[in-house]
């Protein structure tokens, strides 16, 4: 475990107790208590395929999510810069943290994966914030892992609700917003043809096994190509 | 008719979402001041308040550990999903949504109720995982009905019917909804191939598509062989496990409950197993013998506890189903329900959040029951009461201190006469007595049969 996950985790104490006064839900550390299933020996079904969306990268560039979610195994993940719950944002992207410096092991898996970040709040993480936001997180220049935001919670609400991720604003007891975006933890798992081929929510959020599973894809996608590579040529 | 009302739900929520930021800006929140503009604050706390908000305050503790929301406290809304019954009201399935807050208006009296249009034996329901919508199945059309519980609780909308399981899984009865991240995992009763109770597990995506069928086990797997009947779902997600139980086949299930128990070939065609699959790859790893239909089963998901309950309808007992420290899991049967000789027939079950204790219904004798689970190897029961004629579901609060009970098991297996009462009871529970609450007579109201009930929280 890396020192800052550690570090994360060992705040969690004193965070159960701020986020029960804004969400007092069931949520835990996940707990993993089994021998995690061999790269390769499981299959991840196809779940559903994942939708384009205009969005604005750290340098304010128009992009599309499509050219970021095919090509390579993708970790794609919801956050905002302001989030702190411990057992939200921080924590995911700090999961995510320590899977990249597991990929930068393999440096021929690495290069097959990327991350994607994408904010929740377009008005406040503007490209200028998830820049900064980035620089905690990126590491090894050679890895990609994108922060993006969308022009505008129009262009935003479309993917959100195809991806099945849900947001909302969490209310104080006296009924009143508070400044705390309410929204499952997910991560979707993406292969290389853009389908997403599993669902991290906080209770599978066990960095093993999505190593696990990047691995599983990825000989997936080798053995197709190898099929396709010893299919003779017409 | 369910996609526009999806669209619209859309754009009304961009328009609040946008709006909403935009004030929240003016209002300093986003450079974290208490920068308070009176006015911006008046325009932004309303435009706030057209998100669809998360406080949620309440939940029993028979959902998916991972659903989003899971708050203590007090419910807003029972939803129950009700049979209709010819010739009673409309004569069709519906969603009906009771007012459950003690200081609401409407507490105790129905405030919503969304008829499907037909009548297919309605039985059990599912939150997603967002909690957002609720999936409700069929067990003789084999349809699926998709409610929208979260943009307005106290008044679910029907937004999709799924019509093709049958056809697209080969399975018949769509019983458990249970969800995974993303995705419903649906547990069926039965099979298009000969109605009995051979069946399987049907994973759909969350936006209704089947992604896969599962084939719950006949061959032997730890020793024991399976029967290949299917009824609950049940997932540990720290110990990668889903359990599954069994019941029986359409053949049974649809035909009246006098006649199957006279009928010994039809007695023979009940489940007697669970199975214990590897979640991540859904391979079954071990068949369990559990004889006399385990119907409903429920974790105790305590850190260091892992064990899970079910209650056998034929035979009255609990059983327990619980790891070694080899990693091999069993079941033991570990506590009687009333006397078995009399067929009580158990039927739901209700574990606390603390998984110290379980309410089981029993439906012959219209008993409710409390289990000590304290020690989950010998549990004992310490207070039981009737609580009507008959008696099928329960649901607790997540607090334990409101029980909620319906009354029917299924239209044929109903009592006839002056037993078939049709009802929700709501009682307060102090530790020692179950103390009426409120009741709604469903036969009165018009409504139907009431089965299984989904608690949402008030808005």
């Amino acid at each position: 475990m890396t020192k800052f996950l550690a570090c994360l985790l060992a705040l969690l104490g004193a965070g159960g107790a701020a986020r029960a006064a804004v969400d007092p839900g069931a949520a835990v550390i996940p707990r993993m208590e089994y021998e995690p299933l061999a790269p390769g020996s499981y299959r991840l079904e196809r779940i559903q395929g994942t939708p384009d969306a205009r969005l604005l990268d750290t340098r304010g560039r128009t992009v599309h999510l499509r050219d970021f979610v095919r090509g390579k195994i993708t970790l794609l993940t919801f956050f905002y810069t302001y989030c702190v719950d411990p057992l939200g944002c921080p924590y995911s992207h700090a999961v995510l943290r320590q899977l990249r410096e597991a990929l930068e092991r393999d440096p021929a898996l690495m290069r097959r994966t990327r991350f994607v970040s994408v904010s929740f709040d377009p008005g406040n993480d503007t490209p200028a914030a998830i820049a900064r936001y980035a620089k905690l997180w990126r590491g090894d220049a050679r890895f990609e892992w994108r922060f993006l935001t969308a022009p505008g919670v129009p262009q935003l609400l479309p993917l959100l609700d195809d991806m099945g991720q849900d947001v909302s604003v969490d209310k104080d007891a006296q009924g009143r917003p508070t400044r705390t975006l309410h929204h499952m933890l997910k991560m979707f798992l993406i292969d290389e043809t853009g389908t997403v081929r599993e669902i991290y929510t906080l209770a599978f959020l066990q960095p093993t096994v999505m190593l696990n599973d990047i691995r599983t894809l990825a000989l997936e996608s080798a053995a197709a190509a190898g099929v396709a590579a010893a299919r003779p040529r017409m | 008719m369910g996609r526009s009302k999806l669209i619209r739900g859309r754009a009304d929520r961009a328009a609040g979402f946008t709006i909403g930021y935009a004030i929240r800006r003016a209002a300093g929140y986003a450079l974290g001041r208490a920068t308070i503009c009176a006015m911006g604050c008046a325009v932004g706390v309303a435009a706030l308040l057209s998100l669809p908000a998360a406080s949620a305050f309440a939940d029993e503790t028979c959902n998916s550990p991972y659903i989003s929301k899971l708050i203590k406290g007090q419910e807003g809304y029972v939803h129950v999903w009700t049979l209709g019954v010819e010739g009673l009201g409309d004569g069709s399935d519906k969603l009906v949504t009771v007012d459950v807050d003690p200081h609401s208006k409407s507490y105790g009296k129905v405030v919503g109720s969304v008829s499907v249009g037909g009548r297919g034996e309605a039985h059990h329901m599912g939150f997603t995982d967002d909690r957002r919508y609720l999936w409700a199945g069929n067990l003789d059309d084999s349809k699926i009905y998709v409610f929208d519980v979260g943009t307005h609780p106290g008044k679910p909308a029907l937004i999709k019917t799924i019509t093709d399981f049958a056809p697209g899984s080969g399975l018949v009865g769509p019983h458990t909804f249970y969800a995974l991240p993303g995705r419903m995992l649906i547990g069926a009763l039965s099979n298009t191939r000969d109605n009995g109770g051979v069946t399987g597990i049907a994973l759909y995506n969350n936006k209704g598509a089947l992604i896969r069928k599962y084939d719950i086990p006949r061959s032997k797997l730890g020793g024991v062989v399976g029967d290949g009947y299917g009824y609950d779902l049940a997932v540990n997600p720290a110990k990668n496990v889903l359990l599954s139980s069994s019941f029986t086949g359409r053949d049974n299930y649809m035909r009246d409950l006098g006649e199957v128990v006279k009928d010994p070939q039809a007695m023979k065609r009940f489940g007697n197993t669970m199975v214990v699959w590897n979640l991540k790859s859904f391979q079954p790893t071990q068949v369990l013998n559990v004889p006399g239909a385990p119907l409903e089963i429920r974790w105790n998901l305590v850190p260091g506890q892992n064990w899970a309950v079910t209650a056998t309808a034929l035979t009255s007992k609990i059983w327990l189903v619980r790891q070694d420290a080899a990693g091999t899991w069993s079941a033991k049967d570990v506590a009687t329900i009333g006397d078995p000789a009399k067929i009580p027939l158990p039927v739901d079950i209700s574990i606390s959040a603390d998984g110290k204790g379980l309410w089981v219904n029993t439906f012959m004798d219209g008993t409710t029951h409390y289990f000590d689970l304290s020690d989950p190897e010998h549990p004992k029961q310490t207070y039981e009461k009737k609580t009507g004629s008959q008696v099928n579901m329960v649901s607790q609060s997540w607090d334990g201190k409101r029980v909620y009970i319906t009354s029917s098991l299924l239209a044929h297996w109903d009592k006839k006469g002056a037993d078939n009462e049709q009802y929700l009871r709501a009682f307060n529970w102090d530790g020692h007595e179950l103390a009426p609450a409120f009741q709604i007579d469903f036969l009165a109201a018009k409504l139907g049969r009431p089965h299984h009930m989904k608690f949402t929280a008030g808005t």
